[in-house]
């Protein structure tokens, strides 16, 4: 019998250091801000909220950011949040912007708001944008009155196009789930090309174990 | 004469109650905040073992429903917090931070923003007091209007955050007071979550 137990020793301390590197390797992501500009390479962007991989808190906040002829905004606040634990880890990215005016007034909007939701649990984990939504959208004029589908694409004369509610899944779906949201993304364009983009309300989160 | 007291009590109780209503209306608006209030209680609740974070979106006033209010629809508010007791309870001291928006403009101010710093937090004391998956946390923090003021010192309580569920959405739910301003009910948006206290964060 007592020759046994180095054997089950060493499957113990193999199945805890297992445990301890999967531990280890438990990490959120989170990161949140109001408005993005690359105008021909010129890039403007509000204060940036960035979660720590280990979780806490961030903020980002403004009360107005402005680029001549592409963007103006006010009430600009971007919060994240996580943590790390190994029952339940989760990330949560919040972005809202009031006030919005932008492509020469062809898209505004009283509030843009983007929600990131990343978690995982002891059986199950999930990303998703539940949350996001515009307030009194207006594109090229036209009121628009239902919520936005996501990746909707419109067109914008003169200028190129929006992708609105544009959301771009990230992980394997297995041990990472991940999820950014940019509720406002212009990529402005002319015959030869992209040359820029803006993206206002934008929010992302992650989990991995 | 016994009847006519009566009705003469019920008249002068309306008349006072209209009263108080329209003075109040005068005085303040809906919502009214007002700077440097007493400290938030502390008591009602016990040392908890667990700490929060959460973030997110609620449109509802009542925790009967969690639809995202409709397109047009400037009545919801957003949110993000760490909350933790600090490592010795009692006293139930605790940490953190809170963000909360709130854009109804028919609420205090045309709607504000809050930045609250947390120095307590225990176990629920309301209708989910027992509830394991709840905590409660409160402290100080600062109002922004958007109609341009700025309250500093102003009291808030999260009566009560609680971890339901994954996902947060149609599971979570949340209680805030700021001041007299309030809002509770389940996530449209978001996640909250209870978490064991080891780390920092």
């Amino acid at each position: 019998m007592a020759k046994k137990i180095p054997g089950a020793w060493a499957i113990l301390v193999g199945g805890l250091t297992l445990l301890a590197g999967s531990a280890a390797a438990q990490s959120v992501t989170g990161k949140a801000f109001g408005t993005y500009a690359n105008l021909a390479g010129v890039q403007s962007q509000s204060p940036v909220a960035s979660l720590p991989s280990t979780g806490g808190m961030a903020t980002g906040q403004t009360d107005a950011f402005s680029v001549a002829g592409a963007v103006d905004a006010q009430w600009l606040n971007a919060v994240t949040t996580g943590a790390v634990d190994n029952k339940k880890t989760g990330a949560q990215s919040t972005s809202e912007v009031e006030n919005v005016s932008m492509a020469g007034g062809a898209i505004t909007a009283d509030i843009v708001t983007a929600v990131a939701t990343s978690y995982f649990g002891q059986f199950t984990g999930g990303s998703d944008a539940t949350g996001s939504g515009f307030t009194n959208l207006l594109v090229n004029g036209v009121a628009v009155t239902e919520d936005v589908a996501p990746n909707t694409r419109v067109d914008i004369p003169g200028l190129g196009y929006a992708i609105l509610n544009e959301r771009i899944p990230t992980g394997n779906g297995v041990t990472s789930w991940g999820m950014t949201v940019n509720m406002i993304h212009v990529v402005l364009q002319n015959q030869l090309g992209p040359t820029g983009e803006i993206i206002i309300g934008s929010a992302s989160s992650s989990v991995s174990r | 004469m016994n009847k006519a007291r009566h009705l003469s009590l019920a008249l002068g109780a309306i008349a006072a109650i209209l009263v108080a209503v329209a003075c109040q209306d005068a005085a303040s608006p809906p919502g009214h905040i007002t700077a440097g209030g007493s400290p938030p209680p502390k008591g009602g609740g016990g040392c908890a073992n667990f700490r929060l974070t959460g973030g997110g979106r609620i449109d509802a006033r009542d925790h009967n429903g969690f639809a995202k209010n409709t397109p047009e629809s400037h009545d919801f508010a957003t949110f993000g917090f760490q909350a933790r007791p600090t490592s010795s309870c009692p006293p139930t001291d605790g940490s953190g931070n809170l963000e909360w928006q709130e854009h109804n403009p028919a609420d205090f101010g045309g709607g504000f923003s809050f930045h609250g710093t947390v120095t307590f937090f225990t176990t629920t004391a309301d209708e989910t007091a027992g509830d394991s998956r709840c905590g409660r946390f409160g402290g100080f923090g600062r109002v922004k209007t958007r109609d341009g003021r700025t309250f500093d010192n102003v009291p808030f309580e999260v009566r009560h955050a609680c971890d339901v569920d994954e996902p947060g959405v149609g599971n979570d739910h949340i209680a805030i007071t700021i001041g007299v301003y309030s809002r509770h009910g389940i996530l449209s948006g978001g996640n909250i979550q209870q978490h064991r206290l080891t780390g920092n964060n």
